[in-house]
C-alpha cells in the first residue's frame, strides 16, 4: 500500500541529516530509546496533572503541584519532539503517508489544543484553589480528555511500525 | 464524557490493529519459509533495517530481503564489507504477505558463514 509522499518528505529523507541517522549504527536506536524514555517521563508528569485535575491527590495544593509537574512535562515533550523528529526524518517518505502516523499527529494536535484550552482558560479557576476543594467540572473534563488523548497517542506510536 | 474518551482511545488501537502490518514479523508468512540464493544486487546498510536485493539463481526472481538493524548486523559479524554487492548470498526467511517480492531473513549465509539475524 505505498502511496507517493509529497516531495518535501522525500527530500527530507534524502537529506544528509536523515542519511546520517540511518547510516550510524547507534543514532537511530539511541533516538528510539530516547523517544521512549521521554515518553515515560511525559506520561508520568501528565498523569500526575490529570489525576489532580480529576480530583485525586486531593491533599495537595493544585496550583503548586501542577506548576512543578508542568516543568517536567514540557522538558519531556521537548525530548520527544527532538527524538521524534530524528526518527521521522530517517523514514519521512514512508511515515508521512502512514495512516496511523497521521492519526497520531492529529491526536497530538488535539492534545495540545486541550492543553491550550486549559492553560488559557480553565487554569485561572484552578490555580488559587486550596487542598481538598472540589475541582471545577471544566478542569475534570480537561484532565480526563488529556489522559485519553495521550494514551491513544502512545498506542498509535507503537502501532506505526505495523501499519501499511 | 467517558464514552467519547473511550472512542478516542479505541480509535488509536483499532486503526493500529486493523491496518496492514508492514515491519513486524507478523506480516511475514512463517508457515512458508523460502531460501533464496544468488548474487547481491544492491545493499542498503542503513537503519532501521538493512536491505539487500538478490537475484535468485534458479529463476532469476529479484527478492528484496529485509535484514536486521545495522547495530545487530555489525555485532554478529555481518558488516557492510561482508554483505557487499556482487557476493553470493543465501537468505532463509519468510515471504511478505503483502509484497510478493519481499522477504524477511531469519539468517543469511555469505562466504560459507551463517549469520543469524533475528
Amino acid at each position: 500500500m505505498e502511496h507517493a509522499a509529497p516531495a518535501i518528505f522525500v527530500a527530507l529523507e534524502a537529506s544528509d541529516f536523515a542519511l546520517g541517522i540511518r547510516k550510524s549504527l547507534w543514532l537511530y536506536p539511541a533516538a528510539n530509546i530516547g523517544h521512549i524514555v521521554a515518553l515515560v517521563c511525559f506520561a508520568g508528569a501528565i498523569a500526575v496533572m490529570d489525576v489532580r485535575l480529576l480530583g485525586g491527590l486531593a491533599a495537595t495544593t493544585p496550583g503548586r503541584l501542577l506548576v512543578r509537574a508542568r516543568t517536567f512535562a514540557i522538558a519531556a515533550f521537548v525530548g520527544m519532539a527532538v527524538t521524534g523528529a530524528m526518527l521521522f526524518a530517517a523514514e519521512a517518505s514512508h511515515l508521512a503517508v502512514n495512516p496511523v502516523f497521521q492519526v497520531k499527529l492529529a491526536l497530538i494536535g488535539v492534545g495540545l489544543a486541550n492543553i491550550a484550552a486549559y492553560e488559557f482558560g480553565i487554569r485561572r479557576a484552578v490555580d488559587g484553589l486550596a487542598p481538598t476543594v472540589p475541582m471545577p467540572m471544566a478542569a475534570k473534563i480537561a484532565g480526563a480528555l488529556s489522559l485519553g488523548i495521550w494514551v491513544a497517542v502512545a498506542a498509535c506510536g507503537r502501532s506505526i511500525a505495523y501499519a501499511g | 464524557m467517558i464514552k467519547s474518551l473511550t472512542v478516542v482511545a479505541a480509535l488509536g488501537l483499532v486503526t493500529g490493529g486493523a491496518a496492514l502490518a508492514h515491519h513486524g514479523w507478523g506480516s511475514y508468512d512463517a508457515a512458508h519459509p523460502v531460501t533464496v540464493s544468488g548474487p547481491i544486487q544492491t545493499l542498503k546498510y542503513e537503519n532501521p533495517h538493512a536491505l539487500l536485493t538478490v537475484r535468485a539463481k534458479d529463476n532469476n526472481k529479484v527478492w528484496t530481503v529485509t535484514l536486521a538493524p545495522t547495530f545487530r548486523m555489525d555485532s554478529r559479524g555481518a558488516t557492510e564489507k561482508v554483505v557487499s554487492v556482487g557476493k553470493t548470498v543465501t537468505a532463509y526467511g519468510y515471504p511478505s504477505m503483502t509484497d510478493q517480492s519481499e522477504m524477511r531473513a531469519e539468517w543469511i549465509q555469505i562466504d560459507g558463514k551463517k549469520y543469524e539475524l533475528r
